[in-house]
């Protein structure tokens, strides 16, 4: 026994000793590797959590503002209070919890953004302990076995929750909840608005002296659009989305490629959306330096942002607001007098017909709402919506005819009522002359509106032959021929103006070759107001038609209020075609528009007598089925759908020197007697009286303008010969 | 009861001394650790109350003396095999897989990892098989000598099967190093052991290697599972896994890497690292307090193994001597295993850093293991006073 035991001891403190420098070894290890880390990498290891993320955040900047051709403020930017919240990158649920109760206690906050689910999500967030309680112990144990995911798992717990349970949350917590939306709905490090309607003073000057215990909020400046003019010509200059809206939901990858955030506002529709580019500006491009955390270390900016650009239109905006209460005034009368059950709308459209800018786009719709009359703003109707606009066509057919050589300029043709084989015994006449037969010139047709003439002109056009009460054989492409004539002057094809969603009117749709008797009375293919105003023009400038364009110029923007910045672009008048008539073949009807207005026989020279502007034009009036918007009313009360005239007036003046065009469209103006049709005269009369008046008084300004300053420059030499004097 | 002044020569103030270093270091690095917020707990509180719990394990192992702690080995080692059992059979809601391992029990109020107590049964049951076999077998032969080693491979094998099954590759990897630390001095010959352990070694490189070369031969005929590669890949080349099974190391590297040479000071964290208050306690020491307090508690561990192998030579009672050993081998694999892998020279195994880890479980079975050498001065000396003088 002793003996082992001695042998023990020789052995066991050896192997002791050994295992003991074994661990001595390991740790020695321990220590060795640590000195590698710590000592050796450790600057390394530093540098590796110093790195510092670069974080581009693009900050908006306000739009372009919009002029008139005067320089007078279309479109304004107003500043308003806001209070945005930036989150920081990595932020966490509670962090930004806290911030919004904190929040939710300084500022009044709208909960009708809420919705269902976001109170479901937020009231798990607030009941952590009731949530747990929502699943079974059964379905805890299978979510620990990984039979449930996290994900199911709360999505039970999201369908679960009663209306009982949201009751439970209370107004102040839904305004926290409203507040919490927002910060979480933005980009990370990129301010998103909280609230930038009605902040009041009180608000903003508590959540700026608050800012300390308030991380990511911040009480800046927004904008808002501000309308010089109110609703005037509002359809036209369009909308644009507000930050919550954000971009449009069709056009988002289109916006995001262009480096857009989903929350920017952009120009939803017709000159906001058309010259988006312009108007956005330059975001402010901001590059963040932050550590792994997220933490701004330092900001850079890396492009200094500018407002949009300006735009200045051709719209003239005294001019419009002039004219836009003729109309009002005519519309206004006219309902009021009675006799005019259908009527509700009236168009202008006046442009500069040797360059196309439009000076006026100016329409008005009567509508009666809860009782009480409206006149609302329809400027867009000028180019959105097309009439049957009756024989202010005429001019075009008459150079229809002279390009097809069918007639020739003061060719005569007799006017007689036309009666076919087949139409009943009814005839088409001309308004003059219902019953006997004249010799008339192209000239006197134009003057007199002659119905007859122009049945003729599409009747040679097509090779046919009038007999009375024969057979009308008349060839099919005459319509399609007619129609491409009709296209070089703007009727029925694109006008090309600067704005979306132009519409270029219907054709009729039968097929018969018989109609192009009605075409050629303007009776069967519908036009909208800008393609008459463009039509016209082309006469007026002796065949050239101008793309209408209702922005001028493009300018810088400049810090002063209502002054323009250097010119980035001009919009240059553009001739999209030159019709293939002869000078003289253009002379030649405006000779006869001329004498529409200024002779004794035209149709419009009653209104137009006098004039000192030398006006020429021509006088339209279609009949038609009603096809407005109460058509609908008529069919369901199982009335007939009653017969109604538009009536219609272009023209143009001075005649030798045009400067300015103008359209008139007067839809379902009449019943009855649409012969005495007088609305779209008087409208276009005092239309012209208006632009001359203008023109008048804005020279006379000038004038005075000089003087003044010739005044004080006398009054300047005056001084200083004094001074010299003293000398 | 013994007077004060007969008890104040029997309590090893030394050992004290280390683990009451231990203990501060243990709670300012888990109040360090439990500002990330990951939980809600005081861990603090609550390891101070392990803590507590570990010293009354301690007041009452005392008691027993080499003889007492013998005769009770096999009956401990039975009850840890029961409740390593138990724990098979146990419902979820009873033991339910955490991190996909079934190695707790979860009670209201309690919750307790067996495999933590059984490495000391083990300790002691290994003790107590080479005692009983140095008796019967006086004479060392080479025959003996294997008898020996298959007795104590065959103790060591069935708690080992049972963790393995859990899984819970960390634990049975500590079964294994208090194995291999008891029949390194057990005085089995060089004969054997030298084989012995160089066909480990090999059979270690040889699965390396396969791991890295041919994973899909080790899958189809040991069925390991996919992760445990992920392990050692994440391990060699975190940076490639860094977004997965690499996460860990490279966070864990920033942390103590950073920490340099002085360390960034308590509080003065810039990591975020999960589970940073278990078994990543290591990282944060070694970020807040670096080099210097990464070594020093290094030191500390060493200084305990010192203190515990100077004990191991001085006794004079054989089953202290392999007691010993086998707390050694125990504490020096935790330690270097979960410091080795915060700084990524071992592969990460879910290990805690002894008494500084926060977690009841562990601190217990510690606290038990030290109580060993507690009870060791403690009778030891009184046997001492009363034979030899």
């Amino acid at each position: 026994m002793k003996k082992t035991k001695r042998k023990k001891k020789t052995h066991v403190p050896f192997r002791m000793n050994m295992m003991f420098f074994v661990v001595f070894l390991l740790f020695s290890i321990l220590i060795f590797r640590l000195g590698i880390v710590q000592i050796v990498q450790g600057e390394d290891y530093q540098r590796k959590i110093e790195r510092t993320e670069d974080v581009t955040v693009n900050a908006s900047v306000p739009r372009g503002k919009i002029f008139d051709r005067n320089v007078q403020v279309v479109v304004d930017n107003v500043p308003q209070n806001a209070i945005t919240y930036t989150r920081k990158k990595g932020a966490s649920q509670e962090e930004m919890l806290k911030t919004a109760e904190k929040l939710a206690k300084l500022i009044d906050k709208e909960t009708d953004q809420v919705t269902e689910r976001d109170k479901k999500d937020f009231w798990i967030l607030k009941n952590e302990e009731k949530a747990k309680e929502k699943i079974t112990d059964k379905e805890w144990q299978k979510a620990q076995e990984n039979e449930i995911s996290s994900k199911e798992l709360y999505q039970m717990q999201i369908d679960r929750i009663t209306e009982k349970d949201l009751k439970t949350l209370t107004e102040e917590d839904l305004e926290v909840l409203a507040i919490y939306r927002e910060f979480t709905s933005g980009y990370a490090m990129t301010p998103q608005v909280v609230k930038n309607k009605n902040v009041t003073e009180e608000e903003y000057a508590i959540v700026s002296e608050n800012l300390a215990s308030l991380p990511g909020v911040n009480t800046t400046t927004d904008w808002d659009r501000s309308y010089a003019y109110d609703n005037t010509l509002k359809t036209v200059l369009g909308n644009i989305s507000s930050s919550r809206e954000g971009l449009p939901k069709e056009m988002v990858d289109f916006y995001l490629s262009r480096d857009y955030s989903r929350n920017d506002r952009v120009g939803k529709s017709y000159i906001e959306y058309q010259y988006e580019e312009v108007l956005r500006g330059q975001k402010t491009k901001v590059k963040n330096l932050t550590d792994k955390s997220g933490n701004v270390l330092d900001s850079q900016v890396v492009r200094e942002g500018q407002r949009g650009n300006d735009l200045v239109l051709t719209i003239d905006m005294d001019l419009q607001l002039a004219v836009e209460k003729i109309i009002e005034e005519e519309l206004g009368k006219a309902k009021s007098r009675g006799g005019h059950p259908l009527l509700d709308r009236i168009f202008v459209t006046m442009m500069d017909p040797n360059t196309g800018e439009i000076l006026a786009l100016a329409g008005k719709q009567y509508e009666v709402k809860n009782g009480k009359a409206e006149m609302n703003d329809f400027a867009l109707g000028n180019l959105t919506t097309s009439y049957t606009m009756g024989s202010v066509v005429k001019g075009a057919t008459v150079l229809t005819g002279y390009m097809t050589g069918a007639i020739h300029p003061g060719e005569s043709l007799v006017d007689q009522p036309l009666k076919f084989a087949g139409s009943g015994g009814k005839s088409k006449s001309s308004w003059f002359n219902r019953g006997g037969a004249m010799s008339i010139s192209d000239t006197y047709a134009l003057m007199r509106s002659s119905n007859v003439y122009m049945m003729k002109t599409a009747m040679r056009i097509g090779g046919a032959k009038y007999r009375p009460n024969g057979p009308l054989k008349i060839s099919p492409d005459t319509l399609p021929t007619m129609r491409r004539y009709f296209g070089q002057f703007g009727l029925g094809v694109r006008t090309g103006i600067d704005l979306p969603n132009e519409q270029i009117g219907f054709q009729g749709e039968l097929t018969q070759p018989g109609l192009a008797l009605d075409f050629s009375i303007g009776q069967f293919d519908t036009y909208t107001p800008l393609q008459l105003a463009q039509y016209v023009s082309t006469i007026a400038n002796g065949g050239y038609r101008m793309e209408p364009h209702i922005v001028k110029e493009i300018r810088q923007p400049i810090a002063e209020n209502g002054k323009l910045g250097p010119v980035v672009e001009e919009i240059k008048p553009e001739v999209l075609n030159r019709i293939d008539a002869t000078p003289a073949q253009v002379k030649r009807v405006q000779q006869g528009f001329r004498m529409v207005m200024q002779s004794s026989q035209g149709t419009a020279q009653k209104y137009f007598r006098g004039a000192p502007y030398n006006p020429a034009g021509k006088t339209g009036t279609a009949e038609g089925l009603y096809d407005g918007p109460q058509r609908e009313k008529y069919i369901e009360r199982g009335q007939e759908v009653p017969m109604t005239w538009n009536v219609t007036l272009v023209g143009y003046a001075p005649h030798d020197n045009p400067e300015v065009a103008f359209s008139v469209v007067v839809p379902w103006a009449y019943q009855r007697g649409a012969n005495s049709a007088s609305i779209n005269n008087i409208v276009g009369r005092k239309a012209l009286d208006k632009y001359f008046e203008l023109k008048a008084e804005r020279a006379q300004e000038e004038k005075s303008d000089v003087v003044i300053e010739k005044d004080i420059r006398a009054k300047d030499e005056a001084d200083n010969k004094e001074d010299t004097d003293n000398q | 009861m013994t007077s004060p002044n007969k008890n104040s020569s029997r309590i090893d103030y030394g050992l004290i001394l280390i683990l009451l270093m231990m203990f501060i270091t243990s709670c300012i690095a888990i109040y360090s650790a439990q500002t990330t917020g990951q939980y809600d707990s005081n861990f603090v509180l609550k390891q101070v109350l392990y803590y507590m719990v570990g010293i009354g394990i301690i007041l009452v192992v005392v008691r027993f003396d080499s003889e007492q702690l013998m005769g009770m080995a096999w009956y401990l080692y039975g009850l840890g095999i029961v409740l390593l059992m138990l724990l098979i059979v146990s419902p979820p809601s009873i033991a339910p897989r955490i991190n996909g391992a079934k190695s707790w029990f979860q009670l209201p109020g309690l919750s307790l990892q067996p495999s933590e107590f059984i490495k000391v049964f083990l300790i002691l049951t290994l003790a107590r098989v080479l005692i009983v076999h140095h008796q019967k077998n006086p004479v060392k032969t080479i025959r003996s000598d294997m008898w020996l080693l298959i007795k104590l491979g065959l103790v060591t094998l069935f708690p080992l099967l049972l963790v393995m099954q859990q899984p819970d590759l960390g634990t049975s990897l500590v079964f294994l190093s208090i194995l291999l630390g008891m029949i390194f001095v057990s005085g089995i010959t060089w004969k054997i052991l030298l084989p012995l352990f160089s066909s480990a070694a090999a059979l270690t490189a040889g699965i390396f290697y396969m791991v890295l070369w041919h994973p899909l031969l080790l899958e189809k005929y040991l069925g390991v599972k996919q992760y445990q590669f992920g392990r050692i890949y994440s391990w060699l080349d975190p940076y490639t896994y860094e977004s997965s099974t690499g996460f860990h190391l490279t966070r864990s590297l920033l942390a103590i890497g950073s920490g340099q040479t002085m360390g960034k000071g308590f509080g003065y964290r810039e990591v975020y690292l999960p589970e940073s208050h278990t078994d990543f306690i290591f990282s944060i020491i070694g970020e807040e307090y670096g080099f210097i307090g990464a070594s020093i508690v290094v030191s500390l561990f060493f200084l305990l193994v010192y203190h515990i192998t100077k004990l191991a030579l001085g006794t004079k009672v054989p089953y202290y001597t392999y007691m010993c050993a086998g707390v050694i081998a125990m504490i020096t694999f935790h330690a270097f295993q979960n410091i080795g892998m915060t700084i990524g020279l071992l592969p990460i195994t879910g290990i805690p850093l002894p008494f500084i880890s926060y977690g009841g479980s562990s601190l217990m079975g510690n606290m038990f293991a030290i109580s060993l050498i507690f009870s060791m001065t403690f009778n030891e000396r009184q046997y001492m006073f009363s034979s030899d003088r």
